[in-house]
């Protein structure tokens, strides 16, 4: 079961957090290696690693990077994607807690390949602790010069400023992102045109989130090649696993993709469950994704194989239950979620994401009928892929799967009348 | 806070947004410091920093839940209830706090001390249940004792000096 910490290098050196220590530890070798290249090697080498996005949609990076047009006589920006904000996810706040520096070298990098003077990062308005973090080093970055008039070399400026959220997780999406950094109201854009061509001030944008971003900097310190041969060839690399709710040890675990199952995952890195309790489900990449039961605990964790089991890897936020727990209630409080989060531009997810809590909390609550079953599966078309971004479509994913997958479990809480709240795990970690 | 205050907060990054209008969400967030909440007045101190009317200001203000429109206590506590703090016992957490503080559910205490809400998932599923005050570092997992301690820690501090929601 490989582990290997190539975007959590705080967990294998000391002192991360100082611009000395992280010096200390390697870092800036990735970007000394790339000034050294040309902008288009530099491109060329992303696309080489097989590096894929690591905020949902898994969109090669190397690719979406090369799509930013040269010549467009206009800035180019990269903006990191800093919302953080899927349920059950909390990797990237780990690096920005513990690993500072190595996301700011890999928006430099990012930024020498496409081109661009200034980057942004977006930090969501919760996360006022990171943020401080991430503030410090930046001032560390621009006294020392590794930020400013000749960061990529004499007269060559690259400056990075940070842009704080106010509590909104559509501002995840990328579009409604720039919406907000553009000091507008955080509601997605129709795409086409998607950011690389016209992004934040309708300038060529590469957005990438802040596990994407601090991948690159081994990557272009050892080499694409290096990167492309760790896991499958289709995801190769690492990936950070985010891991929450009934296991006896949550946290974040940094696997070699495809090397590792599910259950390893769960039962051996997160600790397992508590005595005398059996696995019940998962939500194996953040909230947005179908649910899995206990026949594909022995999946490998990479994109082709989840998604071959049914789900995703998603932003690979692994939310644990076990038969403590009602899928029912569950579903209902993702539902609540997707709800209370539309930002009620489009009219099926707007009123479907409600009709969703409502059918869901009357079953939980005993007032549920078997009719109400067959009209969450009518609910279910009338909302996926009729909306402007994929909101809506997270909503559906856990709910229609938990309906497919335990069917039985939603008749029984219709005729037992209701879903008694069961007893929560509370405070018991390894 | 006036916008004169706002503007002089504005002047180090203004060069760094081709577009001024990025200016308004530091702007608000920067007003909301003050009071830890963005009455009337400090809305039209951010439009006439930014240079938008206060119609705009306002309408951008009221699309984020961690910018206040109305009111709220010294302190905002905010459980988190999405899944992965479900499961760890956070609605058994927030009946918990608001009996503690004297609010029914969310809401803010009679001595105006405290304001409880209902999060969503704050990105610290590892620590749940957990919770988090204004927007310090979330904290947890927490027993109801644990939860008691925080509460009764921020009523010996009184209020902040700076409001960071
Ligand atoms: C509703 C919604 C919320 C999202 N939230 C986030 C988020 O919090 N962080 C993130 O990196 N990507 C999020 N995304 C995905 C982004 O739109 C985008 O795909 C991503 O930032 C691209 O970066 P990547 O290619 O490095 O993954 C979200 C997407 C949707 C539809
Ligand atoms: S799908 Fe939902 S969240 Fe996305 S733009 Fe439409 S209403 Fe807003
Ligand atoms: S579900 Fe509570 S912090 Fe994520």
């Amino acid at each position: 079961m490989p582990q290997l910490n190539s975007v959590y290098r705080h967990r294998e050196f000391q002192d991360l957090l100082t611009l000395s220590g992280y010096e200390r530890a390697g870092g800036w070798n990735g970007l000394k290696a790339t000034l050294e290249m040309t902008p288009d090697d530099a491109l060329y080498a992303f696309h080489r690693s097989g590096l894929r996005g690591r905020g949902g949609a898994g969109f090669p990076m190397g690719r979406k990077a090369s799509f930013l047009p040269v010549d467009s006589g206009r800035p180019t920006y990269v903006v990191c994607n800093a919302d953080e904000s899927e349920p059950g996810t909390f990797k990237d706040r780990e690096i920005l807690d513990k690993n500072p520096f190595q996301l700011i070298e890999g928006v430099a990098i990012a930024s020498y390949g496409v081109g661009c003077e200034r980057a942004y990062i977006y930090v969501r308005g919760e996360y006022g602790h990171q943020w401080d973090v991430l503030e410090r080093a930046i001032a560390e970055c621009r006294a020392a010069g590794r930020l400013g008039p000749d960061a990529f070399g004499p007269g060559a400026p690259f400056d990075i400023t940070l842009y704080r959220g106010a509590g909104a997780y559509i501002c995840g999406e990328e579009t409604a992102l720039l919406e907000s950094l553009e000091g507008k109201r955080g509601q997605p854009r129709l795409k086409p045109p998607y950011p690389a061509v016209a992004g934040l001030y309708d300038c060529p944008t590469l957005i990438n989130n802040v596990e994407t971003l601090a991948a690159l900097p081994p990557i272009m310190h050892r080499g694409a090649d290096w990167y492309s041969a760790i896991g499958p060839e289709k995801s190769p690399g690492t990936k950070i696993f985010s891991v929450s709710g009934h296991v006896l040890k949550p946290g974040n675990y940094e696997i070699v993709m495809g090397e590792t199952t599910l259950r390893d995952l769960i039962f051996d890195l997160a600790g397992g469950l508590r005595d005398g309790r059996e696995f019940k489900a998962c939500w194996p990449g953040g909230s947005s994704v179908p649910v899995l039961t206990a026949e594909h605990l022995d999946t490998p964790l990479d994109y082709e194989s989840l998604a071959s089991a049914g789900s995703f890897l998603g932003s690979g936020g692994c939310i644990v239950m076990d038969d403590s727990g009602c899928i029912v209630r569950a579903s209902w409080r993702l539902a609540h979620f997707y709800r209370h989060e539309s930002c009620g531009k489009c009219t099926p997810c707007r009123e479907g994401t409600g009709w969703l809590e409502k059918i869901l909390g009357r079953i939980v609550h005993g007032d549920g009928r078997l009719e109400d079953l067959a009209m969450l599966e009518s609910l279910f078309g009338r909302i996926s892929g009729r909306t402007l971004c994929a909101l809506a479509d997270g909503a559906v994913a856990p709910v229609q799967s938990a309906l497919e997958l335990f069917r039985d479990d939603f008749e029984r809480v219709i005729e037992q009348g209701g879903s008694p709240v069961p007893e929560p795990m509370g405070v018991i970690n390894a | 806070m006036t916008a004169h205050e706002i503007s002089e907060f504005l002047a180090p990054i203004r060069h760094e947004f081709p577009d001024q209008r990025s200016l308004i969400l530091p702007a608000l967030r920067f007003a909301q410091e003050e009071q830890g909440w963005l009455p009337q007045g400090a809305m039209a101190a951010v439009a006439e920093a930014t240079g938008y009317s206060q119609a705009y200001v306002e309408s951008v203000a009221s699309f984020y839940d961690r910018l206040y429109t109305e009111p709220v206590g010294r302190r905002v506590i905010s459980v988190c209830t999405t899944l992965s703090c479900m499961l760890r016992g956070s609605d058994e957490l927030l009946a918990h706090v608001a009996a503690n503080i004297g609010t029914n559910g969310e809401g803010t205490s009679a001595d105006g001390m405290f304001t409880l809400q209902r999060a969503e998932c704050l990105g610290a599923c590892d620590r749940a249940p957990c919770l988090q005050v204004d927007s310090n570092d979330q904290q947890g997992p927490l027993t109801h004792d644990a939860a008691d301690a925080i509460i009764g820690a921020l009523r010996a501090d009184g209020a902040p000096t700076r409001y960071d929601r």
